[in-house]
C-alpha cells in the first residue's frame, strides 16, 4: 500500500516489534473494514489499482502502472483530491484477480481500478458488484462487461466494435485529407487469438464503411516466427498497394526488415493493433520505423490535461513515450477522484452515482470528454490515427484531435 | 461403506481430519471474504491435485494437459446454462461425459499404440492445445471473445443454477474436496487401486501377474478427466467467463498439478497439503513484504519457484510423507503414505 504522495516513508527502521505491531494492525483493520467504509472528505480516497503486472501480460501491466505513478502530481495541479494507491498485482490470472479484489476491498480499498484484460476485469467487476464497491475498468474491450446490468461498473475505454469501426473512420478522413487512397491492399495478421478475432471483426464491420480498397490477399502467420520472408513476397506479389497489418511487436519489426530486405514500400502501412507504434519498434528500426498509421485508442494531443500528461511521463520516464496504456490508467484515476470531489464522500452507493454524473471535458482521450451510459459505458470515445514521424508518435486523424497532418503515400524505404 | 471409507486410517489421522474439516467449516464465519476466496483457491487446487493424482500418482500416467478437461467441463455447463437455461447440476453430468470421451480418446491412442512418458504427457499438452485453438474458433461459445455467464447482484443464493457468493462456492468446494479425498481413499483400497499401484510400479511385472493393463490405464484417464471437469464446472460459475486462451492455456495445466508434487504424487494427503502451502504460503508471505513496505509483482511466481527447488532436492516424495511420519501417520496403506 503505498500514497501517492508518501510512496517510500515507511521503509526504514522496522523492528520485531513494530513488525508484529503492523500484522496486527493489519488484521484488526481487516477485519473492521466494513465499517470503515464511509469516511469524511479530507482524507484521500482509498483506490485499489489492480493490473497484470506478473505473469504473461507484466510488460503491459507495468506500463499501466507508469499512468499511476504520474497521476498524484497531475491531479493535484488540477485541484482534485488526492488518492491513496493500494496495488494489487493480479498475476495475468483471473483467480488471482478476484482475489486480489476481495483482499483490497477487506482492507479497506473504497473504489476499484484496473484490470487491462477482459477476463480479469469481469472476474473484479463481479466482486465490486458483489461487495457495492465502485469500479472503474482503464483498459478491456470486451462488449459483455457492461452489458451484465452491473450498478458499480463503469468502463472507460473502448468496445471491440467501437475499435473497429473507429478505425476505418479514420483511414476515410486520412485518405480525403491528403487525395491518396489505395486500391487494393494486402491484410496481413497474426494467427494468434487477438489477430484473428480482430480479421473477424474485419471481414464483419469492413463492408459498412465501403471502404475505397478491396482485400487482395489475406495472409495469416505466427506471431513467434523468426522468418517472413515467404509471407512478404507473397503479400508483394499480389501487386496491392498497401498492407493492411494486425501485428505483434516482434513480427511487426520483422515485416519491416522483410519489406526493406524485398525493397518493397508499400503507399501506406495501416495497422490496426499494437506492434508498429511501440517505443521498442521506434528504436530497433530508426529511420525505417517512419511511416505507418496506426488507428488505435489514444489521446488528443491538444488537450491541455493531455500535454499535463505527457510532460509528467517524458520527466519520469524519458525513453518512452506516451500511450494507450498511461492514458486510459491516468483516466481511470482521474474519475474517481472527480467523483470523490463532486460526492464529498466515500460512501460506495453515492461515489457510483457520482461516477454515473460524470462529464469531464478537460480530459486527455480522443473524444468530447468522460460520460457514461446507462449501462456505464463511455460510448463518446473516439479512436485516433497515429503516425511514425522521426522517432516520435504523432496524432493525424481525426482532424480535429491531430497536432500533425497525415503523410501519404509514406516515404519511401530507399529514399530515406 | 463407512467401514471402507475408514479403514487403514490410523485413529490420530482420522482425529486430525476431523478436527481440520471442522476448521474449514467453521473458517467463513471468523473471516473475511477475502479469505474465504484464498480458501476456495486452496480447495479448488486440492481438488483438481487429487483428481490429477489419480492418473499420475495412481496409475502412473504423466498428464501435463488436464487444463483441457477443466476446460470442456466448464464451457460445457456453461453453455447448457447460458443458451439452454439448464441447471449445471444437470450440465455437470455433460462436462464429465464430454471430458471422459476426451480422456478416453486421448488414452486409447497413447495406450493402443504404445505411446508413454514424456510421449503422453506430449500428447495431453497436444489435445489441450488442439481444444484452446479449436475454441477460438467455436463461435457457439463466442470463440476467442469470451464466453460470457449471466451475472447479477444476488441477494440470496440459488444453489440450483450456483449463482450466489463466495460462501456457498466455498462450501461447495469443501463438500467436492471431502468427497474427492474419501472416493480416493477408497479406490485405492479396491482391486482398481491395488492394480494401479502395480502398473505404476511396474507396467511389465502387472501385465505378467495377468492384469489388464490397457483397460486399468484408461479407468485411471477417464475417471480424471471427468472428475477434473467437475471443477471445470465450478471454475465457469465462480468466474462467469472463459476465455480459451486462458483455460486452456499450458500454463494453467502445470498450475493444477503443482499442489500435488509439491505436497507429494500419489499420497492422499499431498495435494492438500500442497494446495495449502502454494496458495497459504505465497499469500502470507505477499501480505509480509506488503507489510515490510516492499511491492515486488510476482513474488508468489518466485515463491513457487523456491518451493519447488527445494522440494525437488530435499524432498524429492513431497513434503507430506516426511510430515506424515513426523506426525505418526505413516502406518502401512496401499498408497505411498505409509
Amino acid at each position: 500500500m503505498s500514497k501517492t504522495t508518501d510512496t517510500h516513508a515507511s521503509r526504514r527502521g522496522i523492528s520485531r516489534r513494530t513488525f508484529a505491531g503492523g500484522v496486527a494492525a493489519a488484521g484488526i483493520l481487516a477485519g473492521t473494514a466494513p465499517f470503515s467504509i464511509g469516511r469524511a472528505q479530507g482524507a484521500p480516497l482509498k483506490v485499489g489499482v489492480l493490473l497484470p503486472r506478473s505473469g504473461a501480460q507484466a510488460g503491459i501491466g507495468q506500463d499501466c502502472h507508469r499512468g499511476v505513478e504520474v497521476t498524484a502530481g497531475i491531479l493535484k495541479e488540477l485541484g482534485l483530491p488526492g488518492l491513496e494507491i493500494m496495488n494489487g498485482d493480479t498475476e495475468t490470472n483471473v483467480d488471482v484477480a478476484r482475489a486480489r479484489a476481495e483482499r483490497l476491498i477487506s482492507e479497506g480499498a473504497q473504489l476499484l481500478v484496473g484490470a487491462f484484460d477482459s477476463g480479469q476485469s469481469t472476474a473484479i467487476a463481479q466482486v465490486a458488484e458483489q461487495r457495492g464497491i465502485p469500479y472503474v475498468i482503464n483498459i478491456a474491450a470486451a462488449p459483455p462487461i457492461t452489458e451484465q446490468g452491473y450498478k458499480f461498473v463503469f468502463r472507460n475505454f473502448h468496445t471491440a466494435p467501437m475499435i473497429l469501426g473507429g478505425a476505418f473512420a479514420t483511414q476515410k478522413e486520412i485518405f480525403a485529407a491528403t487525395g491518396n487512397a489505395p486500391k487494393s491492399v494486402v491484410f496481413m495478421h497474426v494467427n494468434d487469438t487477438f489477430g484473428v478475432s480482430m480479421q473477424k471483426g474485419i471481414s464483419a464491420v469492413m463492408p459498412k464503411f465501403e471502404m475505397p480498397y478491396k482485400i487482395a490477399d489475406t495472409i495469416a502467420y505466427d506471431p513467434t516466427a523468426r522468418d517472413l520472408s515467404v509471407e512478404v513476397a507473397k503479400a508483394k506479389a499480389t501487386g496491392a498497394e498497401a498492407l493492411l497489418v494486425v501485428s505483434r511487436l516482434n513480427d511487426a519489426i520483422l515485416l519491416t526488415r522483410e519489406l526493406v530486405k524485398q525493397r518493397w514500400s508499400p503507399m501506406a502501412i495501416m495497422s490496426m493493433g499494437p506492434g508498429w507504434y511501440e517505443d521498442q519498434y521506434l528504436k530497433a528500426l530508426g529511420k525505417l520505423a517512419d511511416g505507418p498509421i496506426t488507428s488505435v485508442p489514444w489521446y488528443d494531443p491538444t488537450k491541455k490535461v493531455s500535454k499535463m500528461l505527457e510532460a509528467a511521463i517524458a520527466k519520469a520516464y524519458p525513453d518512452i513515450n506516451t500511450n494507450t496504456n498511461h492514458v486510459y490508467t491516468f483516466e481511470a484515476l482521474m474519475i474517481a477522484a472527480d467523483a470523490y470531489k463532486r460526492a464529498g464522500t466515500a460512501e460506495p452507493k453515492a461515489l457510483a452515482d457520482a461516477i454515473r454524473a460524470t462529464n469531464i471535458k478537460d480530459n486527455v482521450s480522443t473524444g468530447p470528454g468522460i460520460q457514461f451510459d446507462a449501462k456505464g459505458q463511455n460510448d463518446k470515445l473516439e479512436i485516433t490515427a497515429i503516425q511514425n514521424r522521426g522517432g516520435k508518435l504523432v496524432a493525424v486523424a481525426p482532424a480535429s484531435a491531430s497536432n500533425a497532418k497525415p503523410e501519404l503515400p509514406m516515404k519511401p524505404y530507399d529514399k530515406r | 461403506m463407512i467401514k471402507l471409507l475408514l479403514a487403514g486410517v490410523p485413529r490420530t489421522g482420522l482425529l486430525m481430519l476431523a478436527i481440520l474439516l471442522a476448521l474449514f467449516v467453521a473458517l467463513p464465519f471468523f473471516v473475511s471474504d477475502y479469505l474465504v476466496t484464498v480458501l476456495f483457491l486452496i480447495l479448488y487446487f486440492a481438488f483438481v491435485g487429487q483428481a490429477w493424482n489419480i492418473m499420475m500418482g495412481f496409475a502412473g500416467q504423466l498428464s501435463l494437459g488436464h487444463a483441457l478437461y477443466v476446460g470442456l467441463g466448464a464451457y460445457a455447463a456453461a453453455a447448457l446454462y447460458v443458451h439452454f437455461g439448464i441447471s449445471p447440476w444437470i450440465g455437470l453430468w455433460a462436462s464429465m461425459g464430454i471430458s471422459a470421451v476426451a480422456g478416453a480418446i486421448i488414452g486409447f491412442l497413447a495406450f493402443r499404440f504404445g505411446v508413454g512418458g514424456v510421449y503422453f504427457a506430449i500428447l495431453t499438452i497436444a489435445f489441450a492445445e488442439f481444444a484452446r485453438i479449436g475454441f477460438d474458433h467455436f463461435t457457439w461459445v463466442d470463440g476467442s471473445s469470451g464466453f460470457f455467464l449471466p451475472v447479477a447482484n444476488y441477494t440470496e443464493n440459488d444453489l440450483w443454477n450456483l449463482r450466489g457468493s463466495t460462501r456457498m462456492f466455498y462450501y461447495l468446494m469443501l463438500g467436492m474436496t471431502v468427497a474427492a479425498l474419501l472416493a480416493c481413499h477408497a479406490l485405492l483400497r479396491s482391486r482398481a487401486g491395488y492394480y494401479w499401484l502395480a502398473i505404476r510400479e511396474s507396467p511389465e511385472a502387472a501385465q505378467a501377474l495377468g492384469i489388464n493393463i490397457f483397460k486399468y490405464k484408461m479407468y485411471a484417464v477417464v475417471l480424471s478427466a471427468a472428475m477434473t471437469s467437475l471443477a471445470g464446472v465450478i471454475f465457469a460459475f465462480f468466474y462467469n467467463n472463459l476465455f480459451p486462451e486462458q483455460i486452456f492455456h499450458i500454463s494453467r495445466s502445470i498450475e493444477l498439478i503443482l499442489a500435488p508434487i509439491i505436497g507429494g504424487v500419489g499420497t492422499l494427503a499431498g495435494p492438500l497439503v500442497g494446495a495449502f502451502l502454494l496458495t497459504a504460503l505465497a499469500e502470507g508471505l505477499r501480505e509480509v513484504m506488503l507489510q515490510l513496505g516492499v511491492d515486488v509483482p510476482g513474488v508468489k511466481q518466485v515463491f513457487y519457484g523456491i518451493c519447488l527447488l527445494l522440494v525437488v532436492m530435499f524432498l524429492p516424495d513431497g513434503v507430506w510423507p516426511p510430515l506424515s511420519k513426523l506426525l505418526g501417520l505413516d502406518r502401512k496403506t496401499p498408497d505411498r503414505e505409509g
